[in-house]
């Protein structure tokens, strides 16, 4: 998934020249053969996040296309509020990514953890947030970003838990949530985002229960959003972000005044983490591992067909 | 260009006029930090800032970042001179309901270079700006006002590390250095010390001068530029917060006071002359 990321933002800065690399003296190894290929196009703002997003501003005034990289405790969290006032505010076209979402850096603490980001950046009038799940999704989230010259924060998760898709997405329009499988079982759905939709798959596959991956999370096609409720008796929506403001509140707004349906939000209760630990043990540690997952999942069928 | 010395253009006490007019008809506060950068604005409006075809938004166009966005009226009264704004809609239907000029700077008002308020903001993204021209390998200038008060804010700091190790010789950083903020002088709230020599240290090129002598700050802004180092540029503009009305001078409450009928006539009596009739 990170060398998509390298290699779509390589492709994009070769081909053109305003394409702008800003770092905030993060992504060591990740950006070697951008330096390489495109030195002049990397700038590494230092450990300034602040002043960084500011600059992108106004570089992106002058019309150039900045990609702000930085970890998603950083960027966005850090910098809300200059990705609001100076980039959102005039719908310039700056594109930030947010790498290590989630709980990515287990070991490291709450300082690096994440998982409040979505529910920050989609409150920005302007923003887009996208989310893809694998690398397919990545290149295509990447290309769509800079397609749409819109404020974009476009979101990087645990990134080595393999492919979603089998081949390169395409025709990808932003909003589309796409269905990664088809099952027999419509009683509940499954609706999910970046890592958490490798979870989904793993769960889906005991009841044959059908599984949408959102790459898209602002804009969401809404319509979409309904057929899926209409379809099934209660939706599970999956992330690893907070229960709050995240896809499950999304889906949750959506359905809730255009199609009422039994919505379960599975991600992170209101709590920081309270261990150190591998990134599977934190999964554990916030009942989101698949394990746990696969047991509320149990829960809710039973509770969908009860009522 | 016009010499600093017969032209009647940006004139300060007309200048001010305006403001307290907009301030009046507005019911708004905010009039000391505009008056203390009056003539910082008319000086380069006048004779430095170059805009082709005296088009706000032309491409070929030097940058004047007011990322102080409380002293908006200043350069609103800049903009009603340039025709870019007009006294009747904008002067007196200031605040209006559904009117575009607010309070704070706004981007989305052309000729207003970013929205700011939010302190710190202005400063970063001037710095892009200028990277921005030094990659386009254009010569146009950027000049960011910031306030003594708003270098409290840590992005000010990043940004002048930045803008000095990347040699952004075509920034020119301007502090109105007026001793005020919010709630009371800044040497009380938090001392800035020897701010001339905190941006020497940053490796800015550093004049101190007379903030409201409009020969001063053109000779400084003329022989920053003609410096010959590939520094950033800095000017100290020592200023009074509320200038130009005695009764307003260092007074901080003029940061929150709004107009009334007769504040407002003798505020624009204490003008004088040079400020013309009202309209």
């Amino acid at each position: 998934m990170r060398d998509a990321f390298s290699t779509t933002l390589v492709d994009l800065a070769k081909n053109d020249e305003r394409v702008l690399l800003l770092t905030g003296d993060h992504g060591y190894a990740l950006f070697d053969e951008f330096r390489k290929q495109c030195p002049s196009q990397y700038i590494n703002a230092g450990i300034a996040e602040q002043n960084m997003v500011g600059m992108a501003a106004g570089l992106a005034r002058l019309g150039f296309r900045p990609f702000v990289y930085g970890l998603s405790a950083f960027v966005p969290v850090r910098v809300l509020e200059q990705i609001k006032l100076d980039v959102a505010h005039d719908d310039l076209p700056v594109v930030f990514l947010g790498d290590g979402a989630g709980f990515v850096y287990s070991h490291l603490g709450t300082s690096h953890q994440s998982t409040e980001d979505i529910a920050c950046t989609r409150t920005i009038p302007n923003m887009v947030v996208m989310s893809p799940c694998d690398r397919f999704e990545m290149a295509a989230c990447m290309r769509l970003a800079y397609e749409s010259a819109k404020p974009v924060y476009l979101r990087m998760g645990k990134s080595d838990r393999g492919d979603v898709h089998t081949a390169p997405v395409t025709g990808l329009a932003v909003g589309d949530l796409v269905k990664v499988k088809s099952g027999a079982n419509s009683g509940i759905t499954l609706v999910a985002t970046g890592s958490m939709v490798k979870t989904a798959l793993a769960v889906a596959a005991d009841h044959d229960l059908s599984v949408w991956s959102v790459p898209s999370i602002k804009p969401i096609d809404e319509d979409t959003v309904v057929r899926i409720a209409k379809d099934t008796k209660g939706v599970v929506v999956l992330e690893e972000h907070s229960v709050y403001g995240g896809l499950g509140s999304c889906i949750a707004e959506i359905t809730s005044e255009r199609s009422p349906v039994k919505v379960l939000k599975v991600g992170v209760a209101d709590r920081f983490s309270e261990h150190c630990g591998t990134y599977d043990y934190l999964l554990e540690e916030h009942g989101i591992d698949a394990v746990t997952v696969k047991r509320k999942v149990d829960a809710f069928i039973h509770d969908v067909d009860a009522r | 260009m016009t010499s600093v010395a017969t032209s009647t253009r940006f004139a300060p006490a007309a200048l001010r006029k305006t403001v307290l007019e907009m301030a009046f008809h507005g019911a708004t506060v905010h009039i000391g930090c505009a008056f203390s950068i009056i003539e910082l604005l008319s000086v380069l409006y006048r004779n430095h800032l170059h805009y082709p075809g005296g088009n706000p938004d032309a491409e070929d166009r030097d940058y004047l970042v007011l990322s102080k966005g409380h002293g908006v009226m200043a350069q609103y009264a800049c903009m009603v001179e340039l025709g870019w704004l007009e006294h009747e809609k904008h002067v007196k239907g200031y605040f209006k309901n559904g009117s575009d000029l607010k309070g704070l700077s706004d981007s989305r008002v052309k000729g207003l270079e970013v929205t700011s308020g939010s302190l710190g903001h202005g400063f970063s993204v001037a710095v892009g700006i200028a990277l921005g021209l030094k990659k386009k390998n254009s010569s146009r200038k950027v000049y960011v006002i910031v306030g003594d008060g708003e270098i409290n804010e840590g992005p000010i700091w990043e940004g002048m590390l930045f803008a000095a190790h990347h040699k952004l010789d075509n920034l020119m950083l301007i502090v109105d250095k007026n001793g005020f903020q919010a709630m009371g002088k800044t040497d009380e709230v938090i001392a800035l010390g020897d701010l001339g020599a905190k941006l020497r240290s940053f490796e800015f090129s550093t004049l101190e001068i007379d903030g409201h002598s409009e020969a001063a700050v053109d000779a400084a802004v003329r022989s920053l530029w003609a410096d010959g180092t590939s520094l950033p540029k800095a000017i100290v503009a020592n200023t009074v917060k509320g200038k130009g009305v005695p009764f307003m001078e260092h007074d901080n409450r003029w940061h929150y006071t709004r107009l009334n009928q007769e504040t407002f006539e003798r505020a624009i009596s204490a003008l004088g002359s040079g400020a013309g009739e009202l309209k």
